[in-house]
């Protein structure tokens, strides 16, 4: 390669890859599917989207500074059943959503604290985290299913503003927050920092365990909402709701650039991977591609971006 | 509508539970597929209430996720402790086989409920007849869209709720054939998901795109049937579309009652807890049993929810079933 081309590359922002891919995708869609560009798949797109990209940046804040968190789906289930229980015993939409973000966010500083205090791996401490939260989800539930959920917040899943739905809003709130937080923060510079090389970061006084908490709250927070506006979506909270969900929060982040090592990812990546998922599932319906390809077709996917992604890696660091 | 044949063991139980008191150490182990559903929890509640009037202490087992490993071993560990019986819904036909045959070799009887395992080895099989069950879905939706368009013709699909499962088979194998009786209906999709409801819900969305002109859709479990029910209420179509489900979980409850789906495919997993525990209960005193019991399904709409018949297996608080002695 020319060397002005490799410097051109070079410079691409790590997300360029699946933003380049899910344009090419989409532009084949266009082509091949006649229903694609139409206003209502846009907006069911938009719908189906918003609460694993939500999902996905809670994940790669932990991503971020090296860490991981793989009880996300679980933490969505749990929460999600625990709102529909406040809601069915006579809670208030406010005091029962409040409770529910207490408890999300407790679930994440327990998340930290094992994972700072008592040095146990991220991977370790919430993959117990997974088996633990679906636990709880199954109990406090009875194992069935919970209605009872008030209709202004089913309405809320279901409304739009100005033509987008509320849930796509929801999301772009959330990212625009958290893009922020990271890229124009001290916050965000320590966590990138702690990611990057952790004995320099403590080193330099970075309050370590503010920072690492920051991280698994945020991840455990996102989860929360994200299993709240599935049971507004639903009409009901199920204790299987969100299973597997953290593989597709985690595959989003490192999808969008995000590098499980630490120290890089950016949140438009990790959107930008959810948007791609959500594409290719949408788009295999619309092909009709048999679903057992489906799944081998998306798993190839996602190794390409990341080979494509890894390449870039090794020219910018000289190898 | 839902078959008592299952009683037809009671008069057997009742000379033979009188002549064999219960020993202390009995214990019925029940194994479900997955314990995250609130289909596995009426077999569980079924089971309890057999065990209390039985006297014998009932073991409710199972892993959260359908996983055939994990329930291969949740087996041979319940087996190890020598259970009086073992009732069990196999996750997967071909791997439960020989696991079954082997618990049934060791001595200890096995009911199976609910889906099969290739194996003959086991005492009773009590079951809903699945196929049936695709075949009333099929029906449910031609009138269904009779009743709406006037007549039965148009595009349906069906979404699969796991690939690889025996009784999600046969119920889709006999919607599709319930689905060709009828000539002006054509099957023009389906959809294998991952057993969560935001994904039937999606996938019911997405083939509304595919498909605009879509009359119909059966969702062939509760996870399916209520995201599929989710996506009719968002895009407003309850009045329209033929959403016909299999199961009877709450989720599935109140998208029948906001109009969204039109007919549900109700089983009776409380039966097969309750009467699996009573049978596997007498299969270890000695008694001999129906190899196969077909414990009946039924189509709940709108229209007929309400029916008294349902009451106990909408609503698992208002089952009254009296012991089998005591019918």
């Amino acid at each position: 390669m020319r060397p002005a081309l490799g410097a051109f590359f070079q410079r691409l922002p790590v997300e360029s890859y699946v933003i380049a891919f899910t344009i090419l995708l989409w532009l084949a869609l266009a082509f091949l599917a006649p229903n694609f560009l139409t206003e209502g798949n846009i907006a069911n797109m938009m719908r189906q989207v918003s609460v694993s990209a939500i999902i996905a940046i809670g994940v790669l804040c932990t991503i971020v500074i090296a860490g991981i968190d793989l009880s996300v789906g679980s933490v969505a289930a749990f929460c999600g059943v625990l709102v529909a229980q406040l809601f069915s015993h006579g809670f208030g939409l406010a005091l029962a959503i409040a409770i529910t973000f207490v408890v999300g966010a407790l679930v994440g500083l327990v998340n930290a604290s094992a994972v700072d205090k008592l040095g146990i791996p991220a991977f370790i401490v919430t993959l117990a985290g997974l088996q633990v939260y679906r636990g709880f989800a199954l109990l406090i539930s009875g194992g069935m299913t919970v209605a009872g959920v008030p209709q202004s917040i089913k309405d809320f899943a279901r409304g739009s503003l100005l033509g987008l739905p509320n849930l796509f809003l929801t999301m772009l709130a959330v990212a625009l927050t958290v893009h922020y937080v990271l890229g124009y923060t001290r916050t965000g510079r320590y966590l990138y920092a702690l990611g990057s090389d952790a004995e320099a970061a403590r080193r330099q006084g970075i309050p370590v365990f503010r920072i690492v908490a920051t991280a698994y709250m945020l991840s455990a927070g996102l989860a929360t909402l994200g299993g709240v506006l599935l049971v507004a979506r639903l009409s009901v909270a199920s204790p299987s709701m969100a299973n597997a969900y953290e593989l597709q929060a985690i595959a989003a982040a490192v999808v969008g650039g995000a590098s499980l090592f630490g120290g890089r990812g950016t949140v438009l990546g990790a959107v930008a991977g959810a948007v791609l998922f959500t594409t290719m599932g949408n788009g295999a319906v619309l092909l009709d591609i048999d679903p057992f390809w489906e799944m081998v077709l998306e798993g190839l996917l996602i190794a390409l971006v990341v080979y494509l992604d890894n390449l870039q890696k090794k020219r910018l660091s000289g190898a | 509508m839902v078959k008592r044949a299952v009683l037809l063991a009671g008069a057997a139980l009742v000379a033979l539970t009188a002549a064999a008191p219960a020993r202390a150490a009995d214990s019925v182990a029940v194994i479900v597929k997955a314990t995250t559903s609130e289909y596995w929890q009426w077999v569980f509640k079924g089971a309890e209430a057999a065990g209390k009037e039985l006297g014998v202490k009932v073991e409710e087992l199972g892993s959260p996720k359908d996983d055939a490993a994990a329930q291969i071993s949740i087996l041979e560990g319940a087996a190890g402790k020598k259970p009086a019986a073992i009732v069990i819904a196999p996750t997967i036909f071909e791997a439960l086989g020989e696991p079954i045959a082997a618990v049934s070799g060791a001595g200890v009887p096995v009911i199976v409920i609910d889906s099969g395992a290739k194996t003959d080895k086991y005492a009773s099989f009590l079951t809903t007849n699945n196929e049936a069950g695709g075949k009333a879905a099929a029906d449910a939706m031609a009138q269904c869209i009779k009743e709406r368009s006037g007549k039965a013709a148009g595009k349906v699909a069906f979404i699969t709720a796991m690939a690889g499962h025996e009784s999600l088979d046969s119920r889709d194998k006999g919607f599709k054939e319930g689905i060709a009786v009828y000539p002006d209906l054509k099957v023009v999709g389906n959809r294998v998901a991952n057993n969560e409801e935001a994904q039937g819900m999606s996938l019911t969305d997405d083939m509304l795109t595919k498909d605009a002109d879509l009359a119909g859709a059966f969702a062939d479990n509760a996870q399916m049937g209520t995201g599929a029910g989710a996506a009719i209420v968002e895009k407003k179509l309850g009045s329209k579309f033929c959403l016909v489900a299999f199961d009877a979980d709450a989720g599935e409850l109140e998208h029948l009652k906001d109009g969204s789906i039109y007919a549900l495919i109700i089983q009776d997993p409380y039966m097969m807890g309750y009467a699996g525990v009573w049978y596997g209960y007498a299969a270890a005193h000695g008694a001999r049993l129906p190899k196969f019991v077909d414990t009946g399904v039924g189509a709940v709409t709108k229209a007929n929810m309400a029916d008294p018949a349902f009451a106990g297996l909408l609503d698992v608080s208002k089952r009254k079933l009296a012991p089998f002695t005591g019918n």
